[in-house]
């Protein structure tokens, strides 16, 4: 699933290991849902979007289901 | 914020956890052996000879403990990697199967553990990849 966490990371200049540690999850994990090749569960997703203070639709596209 | 990352700690406990466990299975292996070896009444030998399982028990308790602490994908990873490597490992051992009626060697039990530890190592870095 496309989505912007790649884009808000590099706005607030995070690395991925500081939002892998931040969320508590591994670095390829963090690269993984980057990239769009894994769409993380609910819990995580609501995670993702109190980390970046966006709403999840804000985040995540649903229009892009691979 | 600086809370420890649950998955980091996990890798870091299950490499420790793992890493004790196999020195006493090397320990008590060796013991066992020593003493079966000295000629003991059978129910001693029973004993002594199944005294390695309580280390390799540890080792499944640390294999659990790290799958249930690790982030939801790398976990996702481990179990369908673990699938692949029971899948694989049934097939091979109905191959052999049919090939022990032919009258290939019968094998010890011993080699479907082998047989599922080295399938779950090869497959998991072609999981992995997918999510790469």
């Amino acid at each position: 699933m496309r989505n912007r966490i790649r884009v808000l990371r590099a706005e607030r200049e995070w690395s991925q290991a500081e939002v892998a540690d931040r969320l508590g999850i591994a670095r390829q994990t963090i690269n993984a849902l980057e990239t769009g090749k894994y769409a993380p569960s609910l819990p995580l997703a609501f995670k993702i979007s109190k980390l970046f203070a966006k709403p999840v639709e804000e985040i995540f596209d649903p229009a892009s289901e691979e | 914020m600086k809370t420890p990352n649950p998955t980091t700690a996990a890798n870091r406990r299950y490499a420790i956890e793992f890493a004790l466990s196999m020195l006493a299975y090397v320990v008590v292996l060796v013991i066992s052996i020593t003493v079966i070896n000295y000629g003991l009444p059978p129910a001693w030998k029973l004993v002594f000879a199944l005294l390695p399982i309580i280390p390799i028990a540890f080792v499944f308790a640390a294999i659990v403990r790290y799958v249930g602490s690790i982030d939801e994908l790398q976990r996702r990873i481990h179990i369908e990697s673990l699938a692949l490597a029971a899948g694989i490992t049934a097939l091979l051992a109905v191959t052999y199967g049919f090939l022990e009626t032919v009258g290939l060697p019968h094998l010890s039990a011993w080699f479907t553990y082998a047989a599922v530890m080295v399938a779950w190592l090869i497959a998991r870095p072609f999981v992995a990849r997918r999510y790469r």
